[in-house]
């Protein structure tokens, strides 16, 4: 805080002399920076694909303005069904995401403090990481070997015991259940990590007091452990809202199959058979763009929500 | 202090790094530089002449410098298979091409199942290979519409001197298929398919024998095998009777029962109805091909399919897996399936897995209203092979086509070496053998590297007859002939319907072909009670995104350039 208080005095001598005091730590920032310039803003230059008549000849600036005003792809997107289906599909499975996947790796993290034996502490965190190192590809094949309704292991389980065999991955409405399960199996043990530095983070005499007033665990749970990650919390909530509409390509595509795509077609498959292997650079631009903006709209929205109630927000 | 120290050596190590980088990337892009450099120099030759002129610069065939061109290869990604890019066939087309007429070929390998995606990336990069082959028109088109095709009508006239081989193996039929009646424009050559034999239906020999059964002739015969299948498991597969799979299909039902769906077409339809449903290539827009659907659903729902075909995607092997390790009674496949890639050939797998007597063998049962077994068979048409506009060869190119369009060339691709990959039998008829390390051909008779021809050519047609049913090394000839007589049974070969681009089509292909597996996926898979509400939700849905639209050009096309004839000229 010091420091930015005397930010407003700083002139041009003393940014030349806070540079060449500081030069080595400049130096390591230029490389995610010019990382960020080549790999994020300047493929920004090519948004107005979006609003232009693609060609792969001519140069982006040359490509004729698209009719409406440029907008004809994005209305040509809104009159898409599939667009439609893979926008409503895309809220769904993330706010299924969210409900589910986000308090997961809480809870994982406060039952994980409770724990006294350290040892046992320690396998059980890893073995809780170690899905995060599988890729999806990986993870759709061990699905298949297991869920499979024919093939199956479990299901063969379920039949050799008299069952009848559960359709996880060709019935649309478990195939939902099975992706939203498989992606919280994947994420929580790693995405505990953060909340488990938050809990160390915690000032050891709050327990002591609350124990000397006879506090159980619960209580202490509840009074100090969550208030005192409560900020990571909120951080972390944000973050994900303004992930609502995005949506990572491998998990759908490497799940999903020819029987359960009405539920299953997210906007990253939709733009992947549109875009590339349909050739409609145009239209699936405008989805990307259609997404980003979403993305970004509810990121504001969440981070001006929470900082009205009086937390911190991300900036 | 220390502090200070490590942060020089981070930054430091970071300088390096990114100049390290710099240097690989140097040390990669520098062949291809020279390369694009070579290629300027020798385009601004060419400028300065014109295409008459070019044909000029060409002395008994050869170029005066040595011209470079890029050509696309499959890559099958076989198990032990050979390098697509490097082996002992691609030396021979270089060697070749270097000889007689001064031109230096480089192969670019592309995914052979995932072709379309990769080609789209090439072309959008500007990286494709000079020489590009596709299986997808519609791709090739709307590329063209973006001016990114070559167009190849002035080349094969100007230059069809120098084409011989070209023109008498393509004939005009071929070379003119995708010529446009309007503008001329010629985006694409044809290859010519060397037989047209498509999709066939294959029963296990050794079941039909231990049940003591006759192979299938009509639907209800072939019905009737599935449920023995189903009922005698036990008895077929002893402890694996719960993986019994009487009848086999893959997520592209459409393929993979193209003769049982065919038999439900009318086998008199008219050219004029055929052409305007037929933008899909699965019929899924045929009429009659609901109530083949509707058969295959009973099927699925009485237990005689795999019931998880659905769930694998292309190129994936669990179903092969399944076939050759037993289970699998019956599928419908490409008419020499279970016959190709020699040692790993689904019958020699079952040869080794079952035993001696097991195999598949070719039948015909979907008889069609008529009791013939008509299929639909395409034109002499195999792949598309087009040159990106960033192709500085044009005519280089062109005598590529030529040169790999050569009868002999062909017949030393489709054989190889003798004592290597073929032997002689007594009567002269050349017989295939398993090859090994470099001599391997990835794909059967290297259709991948004779991109103008699919299916076996020899140099004379008597022995091509001769040597057909020795072309699959380790299986029964008079199998291979079998199943070559039954595909040549009662065809109706496509014709070509051409009145230039239908606007329709562009760009919808690859969309439109997945929501057709879609449809077929789910209607196969739905409750009897459903199928009708599934199949027409699924159709209309195929129809509001591109379908229709494409129907009713077709009509309209159809009706500018034949009027209300019924049947082609």
């Amino acid at each position: 805080m010091a420091k930015q208080n005397k930010k407003p005095t700083l002139n041009k001598t003393n940014w030349k002399a806070y540079f060449k005091r500081y030069w080595q730590l400049y130096a390591l920032l230029a490389l995610p920076i010019i990382y960020l310039i080549v790999f994020k803003y300047a493929p920004m230059v090519y948004i107005q694909i979006a609003f232009k008549k693609y060609s792969i000849v001519e140069s982006v600036w040359n490509m004729p303005l698209a009719k409406n005003y440029g907008f004809e792809y994005f209305i040509k997107a809104f009159k898409n069904r599939d667009f439609i289906y893979a926008l409503r599909n895309t809220l769904t499975l993330n706010l299924l995401d969210l409900l589910l996947g986000f308090p997961a790796p809480i809870i994982f993290a406060l039952i994980l403090n409770e724990l006294c034996f350290k040892r046992f502490k320690r396998v059980v965190q890893t073995i809780a990481y170690m899905p995060h190192f599988l890729s999806w590809v990986i993870i759709s094949s061990l699905a298949l070997q297991l869920f499979a309704p024919n093939a199956g292991l479990v299901n063969m389980m379920i039949k050799d015991l008299g069952g009848e065999a559960i359709p996880f991955l060709n019935d649309p409405a478990h195939w939902v259940g099975t992706y939203i399960g498989l992606g919280v199996w994947q994420s929580f043990g790693w995405n505990s990590i953060v909340y488990l530095a938050a809990i160390a983070g915690i000032n050891p005499e709050l327990y002591e007091a609350a124990s000397v007033d006879g506090a159980g665990r619960f209580r202490k749970m509840w009074h100090i452990t969550l208030p005192g990650i409560k900020p990571t919390i909120v951080v972390l909530l944000i973050m994900n809202l303004g992930n609502i509409l995005g949506s990572n390509f491998d998990r759908p595509f490497a799940l999903q199959n020819n029987l359960v795509m009405q539920v299953a077609d997210v906007i990253s498959t939709f733009v992947y058979r549109f875009g590339i292997k349909g050739l409609q650079f145009s239209l699936t631009t405008a989805v990307g763009l259609f997404q980003s903006v979403v993305g970004v709209f509810f990121l504001l929205m969440a981070n001006w929500i929470s900082r009205k109630l009086g937390e911190r927000g991300i900036w | 202090m220390k502090k200070k120290i490590l942060s020089v050596l981070l930054a430091c190590t970071m300088v390096l790094s990114v100049a390290a980088c710099g240097d690989s990337d140097n040390g990669t892009s520098q062949p291809t530089g020279g390369d694009s450099a070579g290629s300027a120099n020798v385009s601004t030759d060419n400028t300065g002449s014109d295409a008459g002129a070019a044909a000029g610069e060409l002395v008994d065939g050869k170029f005066a410098e040595t011209r470079q061109i890029t050509v696309e290869i499959y890559d099958r990604g076989n198990d032990g298979g050979s390098d697509p890019e490097n082996n002992m066939y691609t030396e021979y087309i270089k060697k070749g091409m270097l000889e007689d007429h001064n031109v230096e070929v480089t192969f670019k390998k592309v995914p052979r199942w995932t072709e379309v995606e990769e080609i789209n990336n090439l072309l959008a990069a500007g990286d494709a290979p000079d020489i590009c082959v596709t299986y997808s028109y519609p791709t090739i088109q709307t590329y063209a519409q973006m001016g990114g095709v070559i167009d190849l009508s002035s080349y094969v006239d100007t230059y069809k001197d120098q084409l011989p081989n070209l023109w008498n193996w393509l004939t005009e039929t071929n070379i003119y298929w995708d010529k446009d009646p309007s503008t001329g424009n010629l985006w694409a050559i044809e290859a010519k398919l060397a037989v047209s034999n498509r999709v066939l239906t294959f029963v296990r020999q050794d079941w039909l024998d231990k049940l003591n059964m006759k192979a299938p002739t009509t639907k209800a015969e072939f019905e009737n095998m599935l449920i023995a299948f189903r009922d005698n498991a036990e008895l077929l597969l002893g402890a694996d009777a719960s993986k019994m799979v009487p009848y086999s299909v893959s997520y592209d039902v459409g393929w993979r029962a193209a003769t049982l769906i065919e038999s439900f077409l009318d086998p008199n339809m008219s050219d004029r109805e055929y052409y305007i449903n037929g933008f899909d290539d699965r019929k899924l827009t045929q009429n009659g091909t609901k109530d083949a659907i509707k058969l295959l659903n009973k099927w699925y729902n009485d237990g005689l399919m795999w019931k998880d075909f659905a769930l694998y995607g292309s190129g994936d092997t669990t179903e092969d897996d399944y076939m050759k390790a037993g289970y699998v009674g019956a599928f419908t496949h490409n008419w020499d399936y279970p016959y190709r890639n020699g040692e790993d050939s689904i019958n020699a797998n079952l040869k080794r897995n079952v035993g001696e007597d097991a195999k598949f063998v070719a039948i015909d049962c979907f008889e069609d209203k008529n009791g013939n077994y008509t299929k639909f068979v395409s034109g002499p048409i195999d792949r598309k092979v087009f040159f990106p506009s960033t192709n500085d060869e044009p005519l280089a190119s062109m005598l590529y086509l030529d040169w790999i369009s050569d009868p002999e060339h062909i017949h030393y691709l489709q054989t190889g070496d003798e004592g290597v990959t073929h032997t002689v039998t007594a009567d002269g008829a050349i017989a295939i053998q398993p090859a090994t390390g470099d001599a391997i051909m990835n794909s059967g008779m290297n259709i991948d590297y004779t991109i103008t021809c699919n299916g076996l050519k020899l140099i004379s047609e008597e022995l091509t007859n001769k040597s057909r049913a020795l072309n699959y090394p380790g299986i029964d000839a008079a199998d291979v002939l079998s199943a070559h007589t039954i595909a040549n049974t009662d065809l109706r070969i496509g014709k070509n319907v051409n009145v230039g681009a239908i606007e329709a089509e562009e760009g919808v292909g690859d969309t439109l072909s997945s929501k057709r597996d879609i449809v077929y996926d789910n209607a196969v898979v739905a409750s009897v009670a459903d199928f009708d509400s599934v199949w027409e939700s699924g159709l209309s849905d195929y129809l509001a995104a591109g379908g229709q639209a494409i129907i009713d050009e077709r009509t309209a096309k159809w009706e500018q350039f034949f009027g209300s004839s019924d049947m082609l000229p």
